[in-house]
């Protein structure tokens, strides 16, 4: 169990700032999601985490220790990350590349341990692709693909996982199936999930708690009941939006212009 | 999973049966009975037995080493480069140690030991400069690594060039080298193998054991930091050891031009992405393709003896074509460019 904490982060690419000045504390055990429009600053915030960005002030701290200070292979066991976008060379087999996940806790002239294979078996039959370790993962399809990164990450196996919008390329079904997937994670395994998503229902239907950010700075934050209102949607997406409970959870409906709704 | 066992075993059988074709088969091959011998004895007793010795097997074991170091640096480069035409001879390697040797012989008369770190530097020194070149040229605007190549080329244009004029000034000491400067592996530079051998056996250590984190940097540099690796660190020492391996493999017989180029691509579709599997398997095949070019030098024009850069220069020129028109060329690749 890691807790991990950012405080009065600034991160830019080039001269312009991408985040200002954001603060946030990111409880063990829990599923917050990063959401915003686009070019907010979610996708950097957990850039900045990995400490992949040049131009960085403030601190991310894990357990109270800078994760500066930490080494990318002691990091590596404790954070995994999955990135927005990923791109596999031709001819590696998702079986290889759900292997590379435990790189961190290989030693250099060692392989896998027989736990860490049991492990990457399991990664594979959560995300439904057991059958398919001898396939090169450009083979696959868009959504079998993400699903192979995201099995790689599980092989990682680490307390915090951060998504960059995971379930971009999926079908609606395996949207739910992999949520619900992470979402199991997170309340059977303890683990920390920090997650950008786009869609708000799928955010308040998986999601403790939910960070909105605008233009760089988090306009609002905390559990997903309190935080995802009418009034902070329409601060965060300039938009109207009613925000009803349906069958014990929270449903986010856009308000369409009545000219330009579609005919029934 | 299969490849995994059987292609490396095939190539260890391949290996040595290009190693008994060359020291046993070929016009004014010694009888097989006078090639075992001299193997067994290590001695040679009779003029056979001492050609076996003193010629055959020293060009088979200096083949079978500049095939494999050359591979297995084409290997690296092209992963950590990103660009499939990435080898020690597009990058300035070679023709950068090529020069430091004729420079030091010609101008400053330094000897054998001297020439193997003339020719280390100038490795590394080409490479540098290339560089340099790439960055002049914009190479962060370059995720496919296309400007270093171009920066490549430019730069060996130029390192050959010095190295011809230093050739021409001097028509004593022309005739020595003019045979070493195309790629020729012939038994009188074996002493350069005995002096130089260990250099490329540390480099292979090393690229063994950064295997696996040279794969994930095959992911993109941030999927290989977020899994552990320390990029700049394996990146810096993975190439040194690249470039160091390649410039070992010129100091002992020239600049052999091509196998780091096309052996990766051969190898790839057998042996997969993954470097653990595909380096080793590069090592073998660069090996076994220098033999039988070798054994091609050395027997296709009998009476004549070819110089094996030659011959694998011929062979290279198709597959750098089909190379770029495999990966530059093609309808799909097109569309992302």
């Amino acid at each position: 169990m890691s807790s991990l904490t950012l405080s009065n982060i600034t991160a830019s690419y080039g001269k312009t700032p991408v985040v200002t000045g954001v603060s946030a504390a990111f409880a063990a055990g829990r599923l917050t999601v990063l959401a915003g429009p686009n070019g907010c600053g979610k996708s950097t915030l957990l850039r900045t985490i990995m400490g992949f960005l040049p131009d960085i002030r403030g601190d991310v701290s894990l357990d109270g220790q800078p994760v500066t200070k930490i080494g990318r292979r002691m990091l590596a066991r404790r954070i995994a990350y999955l990135a927005q976008e990923s791109s596999c060379p031709d001819y590696m087999t998702l079986g290889e590349l759900v292997e590379l996940g435990g790189y961190a806790r290989y030693s250099l002239m060692g392989g896998p341990s027989d736990r860490d294979r049991q492990l990457f078996r399991e990664a594979l039959e959560t995300v439904g692709l057991a059958d398919k370790a001898h396939l090169p993962v450009n083979t696959l399809s868009g959504g079998q693909r993400q699903r192979a990164w995201i099995a790689m990450v599980l092989a990682q196996d680490t307390d915090i996982v951060l998504m960059d919008e995971p379930v971009n390329h999926l079908d609606v079904k395996y949207q739910y199936a992999v949520l619900s997937l992470v979402r199991a994670l997170v309340r059977n395994h303890c683990k920390t999930v920090i997650m950008v998503l786009h869609d708000l229902n799928l955010a308040a239907a998986f999601a403790d708690d939910i960070i909105l950010m605008k233009a760089g700075r988090i306009l609002a934050s905390g559990p997903v009941p309190s935080t995802v209102t009418s009034e902070n949607v329409a601060r965060v997406f300039d938009l109207e939006a009613e925000v009803f409970p349906r069958e014990g959870r929270l449903v986010f409906l856009p308000r369409l212009p009545s000219s330009e709704a579609a005919s029934p | 999973m299969r490849n995994r066992v059987l292609f490396p075993a095939a190539l260890v059988l391949l290996l040595l049966a290009a190693l008994a074709i060359h020291l046993f088969v070929g016009r004014n091959a010694p009888p097989a009975a006078e090639v075992m011998a001299a193997l067994l004895n290590g001695e040679a007793e009779s003029y056979d037995q001492s050609v076996v010795l003193f010629q055959r097997l020293p060009r088979a074991l200096m083949a079978i080493y500049a095939g494999a170091m050359t591979a297995a640096a084409g290997c690296v480069l092209q992963g950590l480069v990103r660009n499939p035409l990435a080898s020690p001879s597009t990058l300035g390697i070679n023709s950068g140690a090529t020069l430091a040797v004729i420079f030091g012989v010609f101008l400053l008369d330094i000897r054998i030991e001297t020439q193997g770190l003339a020719a280390l530097a100038g490795a590394c020194g080409g490479f540098l400069a290339c560089l340099a070149v790439a960055r002049l040229a914009g190479r962060r605007n370059d995720p496919r690594g296309l400007s270093l190549i171009l920066s490549g080329a430019l730069v060996s244009m130029l390192l050959v060039g010095a190295t011809n004029a230093l050739l021409l000034s001097d028509p004593m000491r022309r005739a020595e080298f003019l045979g070493w400067v195309s790629g020729n592996i012939n038994h009188v530079y074996i002493d350069r193998l005995s002096a130089f051998w260990w250099i490329g056996a540390l480099c292979l250590l090393t690229l063994g054991m950064l295997s696996r984190a040279l794969t994930l940097i095959l992911l993109g540099r941030e999927k290989a930091l977020s899994a552990g690796v320390n990029v700049t660190a394996v990146s810096m020492a993975s190439l040194t050891a690249a470039v160091l391996g390649a410039g070992s493999a010129v100091a002992i017989c020239g600049p052999i031009g091509f196998i780091g180029l096309v052996v990766p691509h051969l190898v790839r579709p057998l042996a997969g992405a993954n470097i653990s599997l595909a380096l080793p398997c590069c090592i073998l095949s660069g090996a076994v393709l220098c033999l039988f070019a070798d054994l091609g030098a050395r027997e296709l024009f009998h009476p004549y003896v070819l110089h094996t850069g030659l011959v694998l220069d011929l062979l290279g020129g198709l597959a750098f074509a089909i190379i770029v028109k495999r990966f530059y060329l093609s309808p799909d690749m097109r569309e992302q460019l």
